[in-house]
């Protein structure tokens, strides 16, 4: 299965996206960042590749001014 | 919506229907798959999703169904024995008590993210758990509006056994809310605990 992992500068921004993402009844996962896209031991974000609320997601990011990176990733 | 049903049938055959099936919808159409037995489901789950198909998956009184929206074409060459696989050798003997929907002690809300990254990776733990007891604030995993349902639902179908706390089900008035998971008591929760090799607690 493909995924969309959204990254964070910090485990405090991935709490606020939480929150933004349960307001607005997105379905999420928290996963540990993978070790491939950062050494720094974080929280991400994922979804599925598949899901209609990815752009969703990212608008949502840019209007809360959240600084987010995103990668792909098959599991 | 195409069907096909593969129940009582031995690998390479559920593989070999799916393929076909497959190779007889058109693209973004979806396929349900029927499956009686967890090493079919996990031969053909590993099949499509290597192929990049995306797959929901349903398990209703040891039924299962596969639903696969057709995503690109299995090439004709690909050689379905190849995943067929006896056994699920990767689950060990080992059990992971939950007793608390946190993991560790601190700030609640970091707790919280922690037992969700825990849960959500264990799907791609190598060396699986037999068993994973749901005790105590744990139970609340295992609903039907916990945040960690779907990685639940894929263990349990990977034989990995899940059982919850009935007495702490009932403390909080959850029975009805159970997602996933057997409800099990005190005395089988003792005997998987003192037949394991070790115990994790998160």
């Amino acid at each position: 299965m493909n995924y969309i992992v959204f990254i964070f500068e910090s485990t405090h921004q991935v709490l606020k996206v939480e929150k933004i993402l349960k307001e607005n009844n997105i379905k999420y996962d928290i996963i540990p960042t993978p070790k491939e896209f950062s050494s720094d031991c974080g929280m991400s974000i994922r979804i599925a590749d598949s899901s209609e609320d990815k752009n969703k997601i990212r608008l949502l990011l840019l209007n809360n001014q959240i600084a987010f990176q995103e990668y792909k990733k098959n599991a | 919506m195409k069907t096909i049903d593969a129940k009582g049938k031995l690998c390479p055959m559920p593989l070999i229907m799916t393929k076909k099936a497959l190779a007889e919808i058109s693209e973004n159409e979806t396929l349900k798959i029927i499956l009686d037995n967890e090493t079919a489901v996990k031969n053909v789950t590993h099949f499509l999703e290597e192929h990049g198909m995306n797959i929901h998956l349903e398990k209703k009184e040891g039924i299962f169904e596969i639903l696969v929206q057709k995503k690109g074409n299995i090439p004709e060459t690909t050689i379905v024995e190849n995943y067929c696989k006896v056994e699920n050798q990767q689950i060990s003997n080992y059990v992971i008590a939950f007793q608390n929907n946190k993991l560790g002690q601190g700030v609640e809300e970091l707790g919280t993210i922690l037992i969700k990254a825990f849960v959500n990776t264990l799907p791609e733990v190598t060396q699986k758990p037999k068993t994973m007891v749901f005790l105590n604030s744990g139970i609340y995993l295992t609903l039907h509006d916990s945040p960690v349902l779907e990685s639940l639902k894929k263990l349990e179908i990977l034989g990995i056994e899940i059982l919850v706390c009935g007495t702490c089900l009932d403390y909080y008035q959850k029975k009805s809310a159970l997602g996933v998971g057997r409800i099990s008591n005190m005395y089988d929760i003792l005997e998987k605990f003192s037949q394991a090799e070790k115990i994790i607690y998160p």
